[in-house]
């Protein structure tokens, strides 16, 4: 068994010779010249339930909440027998009040969690990272490719688009709770978001920012998935393990920036 | 004032007395007590309390100045199709000042003003409909010579309150409205020392207006408001939480066009822009015209007449959300997003060719390895 909290050499290779044919049509390296890799432990449970509880119910907010914004469909009969708007906007809710669990257990592995989570590893902070911003700039315009910088944990355009996604989803929270406050004038939410109207001029100004940045939440998940399975097959540094595991396996001769 | 009486409420006597006078029974006295009570949201105990209050009640003074405005809100609180008992209550209230309905004018009106606010100095109620435009020295709305601002001060300081009665007066309305050419604000702008208590509304409905002053009579005090100093007995709910259309909504039934079968149905009016999601009034209950009707109920989604700025941030009034700028005019920002969405995603695909391409052009360059001597040790995994 691997023993996630210490970082330790791993057996790789096949064990057998490859013939020279396979090799070249494959371009398979030879097990002799394969890399030495080793297993690193990043995102401990309360990261990467985080993750998955913000991807199912961000989901489900974005899909219900364009129903709420657009009710595309129309139900016939009476209305008693039906409760699609309201179904909609109960799953709506449930979805929120869970991200904001995720949220709050977020917030609080800013501060407990490991080096790679920490607030600190919000944005690029050190001149380092700055310069290497733009090497990552320029390797994701595949111009120079091997000038990339390695990062175990986030790089610093990770760091940049991850913590915006957070601002976005903060902003929604507020201003979702903002509405949702509407209906028990005096209670808890609507005292809580008295300040945001105001700020927004309009409670329609809310609604309308609400709804265009679902529109930057959507626009966000073809790109994640995209960049995180690429690293996944370029790279082979296990970027998609990893959210799974919370490890992944990396090549034993690389230094690592944020090691 | 009113409707001119053989029977004018005297200073001496009580309100129980001259409603004696003009006919009015006790039964039907407690009845309105017990109506304006349920209006007020307060518990039914309280009727009495509020019986003997309006019954030993001397006869209040009420002014009531008009500054930048059209006249509605007056309109609206007179022109009730069968005067109630509620409405004989407010104009046997009795105006002392009104100038749109008191007979006289010119000098004699101004006289009316001045006597009235001079006798019951401290004492009075002052209403309030109309805006006060503050550009260019005020000089939009002059009465007697005098800018709004500054009728609007005297009558205030000897007020015993304040009430701004409808949208004009609550934040300027739509002479307040983007550009704003005469600088019009709300009562509340300018007087700071005194609560005042914001009716709102274009118009708002009179029945708001008379049961705030009842309150006032029967408590002595103005009844709880809401940040925006409405009253909460009336504007402490949504339209959307009160609404008749309400289970359509929930039900996903909407009206798509104004003649189609939803809006024969009567269903929901949220997808042609009704606003009742974001608008606190009490429409859907008191209702209009001795609760004959109120737009939703006639099939026409709310305007949000009731929230301060509405001109500005509740329009396109036949719309769901507004149009922030930098979206264009007719550009919706579902289509900005959508096709911000869709190039991502092409975008996206495009990088993966690309890199698939890269990826090929780089490969070709890498020398093959070569077949390592046969006794070259290669299961170093076993180790
Ligand atoms: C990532 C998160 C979220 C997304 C993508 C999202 C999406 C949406 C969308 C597209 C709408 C329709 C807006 C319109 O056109 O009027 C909406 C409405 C709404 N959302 Fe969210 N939302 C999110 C989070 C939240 C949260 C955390 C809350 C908190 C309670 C919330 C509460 C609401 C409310 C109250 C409405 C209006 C419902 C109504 O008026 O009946 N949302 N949401
Ligand atoms: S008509 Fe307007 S206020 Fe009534 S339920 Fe529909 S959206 Fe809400």
């Amino acid at each position: 068994m691997i023993d996630p909290k210490e970082p330790r050499l791993q057996p790789a290779g096949t064990g057998g010779v490859i013939p020279e044919e396979v090799a070249e049509a494959t371009h398979i390296p030879h097990p002799e010249s394969l890399p030495e890799y080793r297993w690193v432990y990043l995102w401990r449970w309360p990261l990467r339930v985080t993750h998955w509880v913000s991807a199912i119910t961000i989901t489900v907010l974005i899909v219900t909440g364009f129903y709420i914004g657009a009710p595309y469909f129309t139900t016939w009969g009476e209305a008693s027998s039906h409760y699609l708007m309201g179904w909609a906007r109960f799953l709506h809710f449930a979805a929120a009040g869970l991200i904001v669990a995720a949220a709050i257990l977020r917030v609080y592995w800013l501060f407990a969690g490991n080096k790679w989570a920490r607030w600190s590893s919000l944005l690029p902070v050190q001149a380092r990272d700055w310069r290497n911003l733009w090497r990552t700039v320029k390797y994701y315009l595949l111009v120079r490719q091997e000038s990339m910088p390695h990062y175990l944990g986030h790089h610093p355009l990770q760091q940049l688009s991850y913590t915006l996604i957070y601002l976005i989803v903060i902003v929604q929270m507020v201003t979702g709770f903002t509405m949702y406050g509407l209906s028990n004038p005096g209670g808890f939410f609507h005292t809580a978001t008295a300040w945001v109207a105001p700020l927004f001029g309009g409670i329609q100004t809310v609604r309308f920012t609400h709804h265009a940045l679902t529109w930057l939440l959507i626009t966000f998940i073809p790109l994640h998935v995209y960049l995180a399975f690429r690293a996944d097959v370029m790279d082979r540094e296990g970027e998609m393990s990893s959210i799974f595991s919370g490890g992944r396996f990396v090549r034993a001769d690389v230094k690592f920036e944020d090691e | 004032m009113l409707a001119p009486t053989s029977h004018p409420w005297t200073s001496d006597q009580t309100l129980a007395e001259h409603l004696e006078d003009r006919g009015v029974s006790r039964r039907e006295f407690l009845d309105l007590c017990g109506k304006l009570t349920a209006m007020l949201g307060l518990a039914s105990v309280v009727t009495p309390r509020m019986a003997r209050a309006l019954e030993q009640m001397r006869r209040p003074s009420v002014v009531w100045i008009q500054l930048q405005e059209c006249t509605g809100c007056v309109e609206s609180v007179i022109r009730t199709s069968e005067p109630s008992i509620g409405d004989l209550v407010l104009d046997t209230i009795s105006l002392d000042f009104n100038h749109t309905l008191m007979a006289a004018a010119g000098h004699a009106a101004e006289a009316a003003l001045h006597s009235a606010m001079e006798a019951n100095a401290g004492q009075y109620i002052l209403v309030v409909t109309g805006s006060v435009p503050l550009k260019d020295d005020g000089i939009y709305t002059t009465i007697a010579g005098r800018t709004a601002k500054e009728v609007l001060e005297e009558a205030a300081s000897g007020a015993a309150a304040v009430i701004a009665v409808g949208a004009c007066a609550h934040w300027g309305n739509i002479q307040a409205s983007n550009p704003n050419p005469t600088g019009a604000v709300g009562v509340s702008d300018i007087i700071r020392d005194k609560p005042v208590v914001n009716i709102a509304g274009c118009p708002p409905i009179s029945d708001v207006v008379t049961a705030t002053v009842v309150h006032f009579l029967t408590f002595g005090r103005m009844p709880a408001l809401d940040i925006d100093g409405r009253p909460m007995f009336a504007y402490g709910k949504r339209i959307h939480d009160q609404c008749q259309r309400r289970a359509h909504f929930d039900a996903g039934q909407f009206v798509d066009g104004f003649d189609d079968e939803g809006a024969r149905k009567g269903w929901c009016l949220y997808r042609m822009g009704c606003k009742g999601p974001a608008s606190f009034s009490p429409c859907p209950i008191f209702q209009w015209n001795v609760r004959t009707s109120w737009p939703i109920g006639a099939g026409h989604p709310c305007l949000g007449c009731t929230e301060r700025r509405f001109w500005d941030t509740m329009t396109p009034f036949y719309e769901r959300l507004p149009q922030v700028a930098g979206f264009g005019v007719e550009r919706r920002v579902d289509v900005f997003g959508g096709a911000l969405a869709i190039g991502v995603t092409a975008g996206v695909a495009a990088h993966a060719a690309a890199t698939g391409i890269h990826r090929a052009r780089q490969r070709k360059q890498l020398p093959v390895m070569q077949k390592p001597p046969q006794d070259a040790e290669v299961n170093r995994g076993q180790d």
